[in-house]
């Protein structure tokens, strides 16, 4: 019986085992393989050993696009602050609430060509946030947000910041609900002030939704490729150059199969290392931890 | 016994049966045939030719792909990667020597008969060329053109029907129209790798006699950059030249807030198409000369696989594509301003007739212009890299991080370790 069971349940797996199987294991392991071969799609690969390793020490373009890969994550705390003060602020019984909480959803739904290009306009020199800009006397000639070497970056981030707050908020709403009303109800009776039940009743309760979305939004921002690729292509200046646009660009532009792998297996690894150092400070905390 | 207008029925019938199974039976060749944003304007054209050369080649099927300019590199190589490539591919110079250099080309200069190969322009056979063979058959050009906003030069009290004649005369040009109006004279077109054609047209090579040397950092090469690098600190060309090129400078002039626009005369339709009043103010003038006396002038080529399966009827198709009537035909369609490739077509009177409208007027500007006319792209090996460098240069000269000399001097030494 026991084992019938079992197997019942192998096989409501299998129909998830086989995509992930198709579209994740084997793709892992196709690339750790190719990463050790030289590989342009036309002629047949040659084995290189470690050699496209040791190509990317030595490689400019790999430590430019690694440093903006690794600045993108400071989006990252920017992001759940602003998710978790936003979910906050829509976490209450108001009329029509559903509608701002679908207002700050809308980001998330819109595709990424139709936002990079509306942001790209808003930036331009004529754009509307130039305008807002010198209507406050905040600026006195238009900053070209996509042509700077320096602003740019900050710019892209801060669209996907517009862009990924709905998203986080919900986990944070969720998060929020599922808080039992007396803990708070408690500590107000207690004499606590509202700032300090927020500090300290609320967000430590929080603690695992803000691992689950911190983790999910490193990845985002050490993955990003779309908003640049549609706002930048990495420019100016290779401002923007992050390490998923550099892995594209070997890729399908230079057709660098093997040297693209390799890149992509630092990436994984750098993914890695981000998601290690977000356990150890998000690993405590919870409804069954106190 | 059947009577006889039976049986001369029955026969007829086998006879039909019979010579449809044989021309079913018929050897069917299909050529997949990609072409870089020709539609929706030249739909009609290209369908006409193609079942012209369908009616005269039967059992020859032509499949007809149009892709965009900006995918076409990518479509090509997944197709080629994918066991199923396209069997006459279009694609411009830097495309044509990319690829060819992976080896994914068909060597055109043996496979076309040397007699087909004399009737092209033979600088513009060779503009295909990398390594000494020729893997792209030239199709149509285009010398680009001035296009400029009368209203504008009116306000910025230059005179519409003297028009910047030299590459200093239009800085001059856009200098008066910003100071004056407010809005920008030009984007001129340094953006990455675009700086080499100006250089070259300039006449100051990117590479040594032999090809072995970068040879871009001399004196005269770094003034040149300087001058726009100058240029860009005073504000006199918008930021976003370097990030948006010509397509930026083609949408800004459509919204009437640039002065001049250095682009291919084909391009008089997407303004038309955009915005029909600023078409109205546009006048043409010969592309201002730098002093090499030399245009850069993109070149289109037709190119064949070498994984196609079907070489030999896909260069047959592709000379048909390109011989003297098909490009006649097209540089002749309404609003088209192209040039043929071959020497006959070119030489027909139609590029000489006057006509009203700016279209005619590109269109004699660019015949005249034909002479100085040739693809400057730069041929390397590595070339992706190479070009990676040269406008990672440019670009740090221009936003200050390294003087002119510096960037150029950095990118020649980097050119140099790989060539």
């Amino acid at each position: 019986m026991k084992r019938r069971t079992t197997l019942i349940a192998y096989l409501f797996l299998l129909p998830a085992l086989s995509l992930l199987a198709v579209f994740t294991f084997y793709p892992v392991l196709f690339g750790t393989v190719l990463s050790l071969f030289e590989y342009d799609i036309i002629n047949p690969p040659r084995y290189v050993g470690l050699g496209q390793f040791q190509k990317l020490l030595g490689d400019r373009y790999f430590w430019i696009a690694l440093t903006n890969s690794a600045k993108y994550v400071l989006v990252v705390p920017v992001i759940q602050l602003c998710s978790i003060l936003l979910a906050v602020l829509v976490n209450r019984r108001l009329r029509a609430i559903g509608l701002f909480r679908a207002a700050y959803y809308i980001p998330v739904i819109t595709s990424w060509p139709v936002v990079g290009i509306m942001w790209t306009w808003m930036y331009d020199q004529q754009g509307v946030v130039n305008w807002v800009l010198r209507s406050l006397a905040v600026i006195d000639r238009p900053i070209s947000w996509l042509s700077h070497p320096t602003l740019t970056l900050y710019a892209v981030m801060f669209v996907t910041l517009w862009k990924g707050l709905g998203w986080y908020m919900v986990i944070y709403l969720a998060g929020l609900q599922s808080i039992p009303t007396e803990y708070e109800e408690a500590a107000m009776i207690d004499g606590a002030s509202r700032a300090r039940v927020f500090w300290h009743i609320t967000v430590p309760l929080l603690r695992p939704y803000v691992l689950l979305a911190s983790l999910v939004s490193t990845m985002a921002a050490v993955k990003v490729f779309e908003e640049i690729y549609v706002m930048t292509r990495g420019g100016p200046f290779f401002s923007t150059y992050t390490m998923f646009m550099y892995i594209f660009d070997e890729a399908f532009q230079e057709l660098n199969m093997g040297y693209a792998a390799a890149l992509a297996m630092v990436l994984a690894a750098v993914i890695l290392v981000f998601s290690v150092i977000n356990f150890r400070f998000f690993r405590r905390g919870g409804l069954e931890y106190y | 016994m059947t009577s006889w207008p039976i049986r001369a029925a029955i026969a007829t019938v086998a006879l039909v049966l019979m010579m449809t199974v044989t021309g079913a039976a018929g050897p069917q060749t299909t050529l997949e045939f990609w072409t870089i944003s020709l539609q929706p304007f030249f739909t009609d054209y290209v369908n006409r030719m193609i079942s012209d050369y369908q009616r005269a080649n039967p059992g020859v099927q032509i499949k007809w792909v149009d892709v965009q300019m900006q995918a076409i590199e990518q479509k090509l190589l997944a197709a080629i990667a994918g066991g199923v490539p396209p069997d006459v591919v279009n694609l411009n110079v830097e495309f044509t020597v990319r690829i060819a250099e992976k080896g994914a080309l068909l060597d055109l200069d043996a496979a076309v008969p040397a007699a087909e190969r004399a009737k092209y322009f033979d600088g513009l056979w060779a503009g295909g060329r990398f390594r000494g063979r020729s893997y792209g058959i030239p199709w149509y050009i285009a010398p680009p053109v001035l296009f400029f906003n009368s209203d504008l030069f009116k306000k910025a009290g230059l005179d519409a029907l003297n028009p910047p004649e030299s590459e200093d005369e239009m800085i001059e040009a856009a200098r008066l129209i910003k100071d004056r109006t407010k809005d920008y004279g030009f984007m001129p077109l340094i953006d990455g790798t675009r700086l080499m054609h100006r250089f070259r047209e300039n006449g100051l090579p990117m590479l040594s006699e032999d090809g072995k040397r970068a040879v871009f950092n001399s004196p005269a090469h770094v003034a040149y950059l300087e001058r726009y690098v100058d240029l860009f600190k005073k504000d006199y060309f918008p930021d976003d030249t370097l990030r948006r090129g010509f397509t930026g400078a083609v949408e800004r002039y459509s919204a009437g807030q640039l002065g001049m626009l250095l682009v291919g005369p084909q391009f008089l339709l997407r303004i038309k198409e955009s915005n029909p009043e600023i078409y109205a103010k546009t006048f043409v003038a010969p592309y201002p000369m730098g002093r090499g006396k030399v245009i850069h002038a993109g070149l289109m080529a037709l190119t064949v696989p070498r994984a196609s399966k079907h070489q030999q009827e896909a260069v047959k198709f592709a000379l048909y594509v390109t011989n003297d009537e098909n490009q006649l035909e097209f540089a002749k369609l309404p609003g088209t301003v192209i040039f043929p490739s071959t020497k006959k077509a070119a030489a027909d009177p139609f590029f000489k007739q006057k006509g009203a409208g700016p279209e005619w007027k590109a269109r004699s500007i660019a015949a005249d212009e034909l002479k100085f006319g040739r693809d400057l792209t730069v041929v390397v090996s590595n070339q992706s890299e190479l070009y990676k460098i040269f406008r990672e240069a440019v670009e740090s000269a221009f936003f200050g991080k390294m003087s002119p000399k510096e960037a150029l001097d950095w990118a020649v030494r980097e050119w140099n370790a790989r060539l």
